[in-house]
């Protein structure tokens, strides 16, 4: 009994697994820093969505519209890519000479020198910004829904009471948008955490990519992880794990949601 | 215009495998769907329980997650189980494994619709059923089936769209057989072979955007179908009414 447990101590503390935990910071920072990008594109799409220029109010229209059209995943490997070829393109036209293209044989870049590999780290914030943009256009929805439902009465008061249009934006208008809009950003924020699993589609060694190396059957004694296929429990670890922080979240957002609603009446409660 | 064309060629056999994945499991996930949410209405706490449970689970982790976890515990069982009974080069196949889980996963987020729609049936409708005397069964075809798919579809058509996009993840996680790939994995592909992100990404990008608009327009027909009772949307009118 006891040799079990320090076998199985032995074995969820060994190296590949240490590393395996610390790749949980990945995730994580896609999360937190996608949820964030998400709010400020939704910000910006909103805004233009409500525009009373005719143009910008297409622009926004468009974003929102496309990106939802379109499965998140086609645009979280597109995204990072086109940027990436974009940067290089821009870097041959100043660094290359006429003779380093014609030497070139392969298809990209146009010469070795603009060649620009991408770390964990580049991909990781890439990642971000594409979460970012995709579920920006969600937010965009579900922000300029929650800015049409403050009610009119609120800010005819407000204008009533001779703030300027800035004092009524930020001090009526925004302040009570968020109770409209916290249910549906908290739809987007469960969607972030899901696409976050598709880190390792860009080669950033996350818990995805490390559920599968250490579950991988190994019978190498070396290596210190001798086993069959084990992939499916470590899996069933991530599938767990998720459903742990959407749990979290539920909790989190709830408390929000009850923080923001303060002194405003609402049927709900 | 001729390289564009050429792409939309090579794309045309991919679509038909996305399409597939969507078409084969949205009956089964649709029927699996209505039996769950009849069981998170239950009364019975044990069928709740279960349900919920499920629900919960299903809608609360990455579609990217269970496809692994399926197919890895179909692996662990390939060995003891399929290849005795000669049925692994069914049940480890892609086509086969891609709707399994698709169906495990839409039939949650359907279920929850539906749940919200069976709440949503006017009280009163079901009490005038049982003032006439109807039984259970009758009640359920006749007054709460109709109002809970009515109030249902609008959002289910949602559902089916996203079901379609994220058949785009099927196979980057299932290992790709011979010719089988779909939108991705020939966006991928051809992407690897010249580079040209912008060219083979947004062809895929359109023909999601495709399928996607087919959907709604065919599924709106239906709701046109289901709410024929109700009067008509006014039509739209160019010309200014000087008469009343």
């Amino acid at each position: 009994m006891s040799d079990d447990i320090a076998f199985w101590l032995s074995y969820i503390t060994n190296g590949k697994h240490l590393t395996w935990y610390a790749s949980f910071q990945f995730t994580i920072f896609a999360a937190v820093v996608g949820g964030a990008l998400a709010v400020v594109f939704g910000l910006i799409g909103a805004t233009l969505k409500n525009s009373r220029f005719w143009p910008l109010r297409l622009i926004g229209s468009t974003y929102s519209a496309t990106v939802r059209g379109i499965p998140d995943v086609l645009f979280f490997l597109f995204f990072p890519l086109a940027f990436e070829q974009a940067v290089e393109w821009v870097v041959a036209t100043q660094v290359c000479s006429p003779e380093a293209i014609a030497a070139q044989t392969a298809a990209w870049p146009p010469c070795r020198e603009a060649n620009w590999l991408l770390g964990t780290t580049e991909y990781l914030i890439l990642a971000s910004v594409s979460l970012g943009l995709v579920y920006g256009a969600f937010a965009t929805n579900v922000i300029h829904g929650a800015m049409r439902s403050v009610p009119k009465g609120q800010l005819e008061a407000a204008r009533a009471y001779g703030m300027s249009a800035r004092q009524v934006l930020w001090r009526v208008h925004i302040r009570q948008m968020w109770v409209y809009a916290l249910p549906g950003l908290s739809n987007v924020w469960m969607l972030i955490i899901k696409a976050t699993s598709l880190l390792s589609l860009l080669q950033i060694a996350d818990i995805v990519l490390w559920a599968d190396r250490l579950g991988a059957p190994n019978f190498l004694p070396a290596v210190g992880l001798v086993h069959d296929d084990w992939r499916w429990r470590y899996y069933l670890v991530l599938f767990v794990f998720y459903i742990f922080v959407t749990f979290l979240s539920e909790k989190g957002f709830n408390a929000i949601m009850r923080r923001a609603g303060r002194g405003i009446l609402s049927e709900a409660r | 215009m001729d390289v564009f064309l050429n792409e939309l060629s090579l794309f045309a056999p991919a679509v038909v495998f996305n399409i597939y994945f969507a078409v084969a499991s949205i009956p089964l996930g649709f029927v699996f769907a209505v039996f769950l949410a009849l069981g998170k209405a239950s009364s019975n706490p044990l069928i709740s329980r279960l349900s919920r449970g499920y629900i919960y689970a299903f809608r609360g982790s990455p579609l990217f997650i269970q496809f692994f976890m399926v197919y890895f515990l179909a692996l662990s069982f390939n060995i003891g189980v399929w290849r005795p009974m000669g049925i692994s080069w069914f049940v480890l196949h892609p086509l086969f494994i891609g709707p399994l889980v698709l169906v495990l996963n839409t039939a949650a987020y359907t279920a929850e619709i539906f749940y919200g729609a069976l709440r949503a049936v006017p009280r009163g409708e079901i009490e005038a059923a049982r003032a006439y005397g109807m039984s259970q069964s009758q009640q359920f075809r006749q007054v709460v089936w109709p109002n809970l798919i009515r109030l249902a579809w609008p959002a289910y058509t949602n559902e089916v769209v996203f079901l379609f996009h994220a058949t785009a993840i099927v196979y980057l996680a299932l290992p790709v057989i011979g010719q089988q790939k779909d939108l991705m994995i020939t966006a991928k592909d051809l992407f690897q072979r010249d580079y040209n992100a912008f060219l083979h990404f947004s062809v895929a990008a359109l023909y999601f955007m495709a399928v996607s608009m087919l959907v709604f327009f065919l599924f709106g027909l239906v709701y046109r179908r289901l709410m024929r009772h109700m009067p008509a949307a006014p039509r739209m009118r160019w010309a200014p009414k000087w008469l009343r």
